[in-house]
């Protein structure tokens, strides 16, 4: 599923196994595929960040998320219960990424890439978007995600629940 | 007892009036009182606009020209710390054509300045300064002119109120028996002062506040709303005794001040630091150092087995163990949720994992409260339908203690907290308005 990683830096075939891979990831959580999702993680120590503004210290300051490898588990495992209410049921989500941006940094692949996520659930839709900061390592010339990092542009703003992956 | 009432006296406007004595009775509560434009209104006048309610704290403004903006009841308020050190509050309103002074959440200024015509205010209020002021007549007073005051600003235990209605209630009086329970929370700082300075989260929840204030307090759902996250994070949940027959007390302290009181089961268990979890592997040895140095050893203790306070302060204040919470309506079926871990002064090495654990169970991403903000937004839906009009509230009514000084206990799971609210609800909707300047 998941392509070999060309070593070219900056080359297009690059660029085109990133993209395949963000595709992927996107569709993984559109569909709710939990386990596979925590499968593009690494299974050392990890982050998914969602912060509270663009700036945000999390040494001093909360987070909207703020996982590492292991409360990132917990939270599959919470969704995976099916008895998560915010996520019963489900949220329909479809999400767009475009302005895809890949820097080779020693091991790892640091891509910036912009989102668009419309989300319908209980007869209401919610428009979500932002900044995603992907840190990739090639393991077994596959891609994993090391750190995840996700800039809402409405996160210094009030948001509904956000129980769904973002 | 009639089992229905007309539909007619739902949501009256402003030429009928709501008769609250009628709509909350003990041990039920009309369903209108959720979803009705005219009733919200009046609570924004009577309740959050006429009498206390917490607006901000003190280590969020630390020094002279620090400000934050806050809604109270429909009103933008500016909080500020003044040259002295004082705090004021002010509406943020313009007074020369009433622009919005303060558009920022929070920030620093050492004057503030009206952004339509430039109109400069000291930190106390005073207006100093008018581009161009030839052109004003004789009769233009400037020491009429300054940023207009709320009725009274007071702060209790670095916790910062403020009323706008000329009541004569003090801070203290409102405030009652539930300065034990700021108290209590202090009590955990081996300085005795807390900060709330690690962001706040900002969740949007489309039901009434008091659907969110009563659910703070409840003691009967943790089992079915909570279901999916004690089923897959055992290290997450603390040691505490979640059974029917769990020594943990609920109590109305009156004045709709209300709390679960977890004290009362660690008291049993006589364990330390169970409210930081059960499973944690962190033994904090530097802060119940620092806490038996300020307290001694067998107050220290005494404070590390008890814990921080489960609470809803009325109308709006919840000290939720190691988070303050405190709760803004938008509309009778909207309102946003804010949420910032409690950071203890001289305590970092806590405060490190206090920031971790809010952040994981807390706001809209949290495994505890995300659940929570989907069952207030049925519960505002269910209560949409016309039918069954009533909502029942009788659960341990016949077996609550009732002490001298008017406070109720009963068990966990009995809805005495959501009682105890209601009946100072009804005490302060059913007064006349108060008439304001």
């Amino acid at each position: 599923m998941i392509k070999p990683v060309p070593e070219a830096p900056g080359s297009d075939s690059v660029i085109v196994a990133v993209e395949q891979f963000l595709y992927l990831e996107a569709r993984l959580q559109d569909e709710h595929r939990y386990p596979e999702w925590e499968a593009l993680w690494v299974t050392g120590e990890a982050r998914y960040w969602v912060p509270m503004s663009d700036d945000g210290d999390p040494k001093t300051q909360i987070s909207y998320i703020n996982d590492n490898r292991e409360r990132l588990a917990s939270r599959i495992r919470q969704l995976s219960t099916g008895r998560r209410h915010a996520q019963t049921p489900k949220s329909r989500t479809r999400r767009l990424i475009s302005n895809i941006e890949v820097e080779r940094n020693g091991s790892e692949l640091h891509v910036s890439s912009n989102f668009i996520l419309v989300e319908s659930r209980r007869g209401s839709t919610n428009l979500w978007g932002g900044r995603t900061l992907h840190r990739l390592i090639d393991q077994s010339s596959e891609l994993r995600i090391r750190e995840k990092t996700v800039l809402l542009v409405n996160n210094e703003d009030s948001i509904p629940n956000l129980a769904f992956l973002i | 007892m009639a089992s229905t009432i007309p539909r007619s006296i739902h949501a009256q406007s402003s030429e009928g009036s709501v008769d609250y004595s009628l709509l909350v009775q003990e041990g039920r509560v009309h369903g209108s009182l959720y979803t009705s434009e005219a009733v919200f209104h009046e609570e924004m006048d009577k309740i959050f606009q006429g009498g206390w309610t917490f607006v901000a704290h003190e280590s969020e403004v630390p020094n002279p020209g620090d400000y934050v903006t806050r809604r109270v009841g429909t009103q933008s308020i500016i909080v500020l710390r003044d040259k002295d050190g004082d705090y004021l509050a002010f509406y943020n309103r313009c007074p020369h054509r009433g622009a919005t002074i303060c558009s920022s959440r929070s920030g620093r200024q050492a004057r503030l300045t009206c952004p339509y015509h430039g109109w400069t205010f000291a930190l106390d209020g005073r207006l100093i300064g008018v581009p161009y002021p030839a052109a004003y007549p004789q009769t233009f007073e400037r020491a009429t002119l300054g940023l207009r005051s709320v009725a009274r600003c007071q702060s209790y235990g670095g916790f910062i109120f403020v009323s706008l209605g000329a009541e004569d209630r003090s801070l203290d009086d409102h405030l009652g028996n539930a300065k034990s329970l700021i108290d209590d929370l202090l009590a955990l700082s081996p300085l005795g002062r807390i900060r709330l300075t690690g962001g706040w989260m900002k969740h949007r929840i489309r039901s009434n506040w008091k659907i969110l204030f009563e659910n703070q307090i409840d003691g009967y759902h943790v089992h079915v709303v909570h279901g999916s996250l004690l089923a897959s994070n055992k290290t997450f949940t603390s040691g505490r005794d979640r059974t029917f027959a769990s020594p943990t007390r609920v109590r109305d302290f009156g004045d709709g001040h209300v709390d679960i009181d977890h004290g009362s089961d660690y008291r049993a268990i006589d364990k330390p630091l169970l409210w930081m979890g059960r499973h944690s592997t962190h033994s904090y040895q530097e802060y119940v150092g620092a806490m038996t140095a300020s307290y001694g050893e067998s107050e220290a203790r005494r404070r590390l087995v008890n814990g921080p306070p489960h609470s809803m302060l009325f109308p709006n204040l919840s000290l939720a163990e190691m988070n303050i919470i405190f709760i803004e309506p938008v509309g009778p079926g909207e309102s946003i949720a804010y949420t910032t871990p409690v950071l203890l002064e001289g305590a970092e090495e806590l405060n490190q994992r206090t920031l971790r654990r809010c952040e994981g169970a807390l706001g809209p991403a949290g495994f505890l409260i995300a659940d929570d903000a989907e069952i207030a937004e049925l519960t505002q839906r269910g209560l949409n339908n016309m039918q069954p009009e009533w909502i029942e509230l009788t659960r341990g009514i016949d077996q609550e203690e009732v002490r001298e000084d008017g406070s109720r206990i009963a068990g966990l799971m009995d809805e005495t907290g959501q009682r105890g609210f209601w009946r100072h609800y009804r005490n302060v909707m059913a007064a006349p308005r108060v008439a304001r300047p």
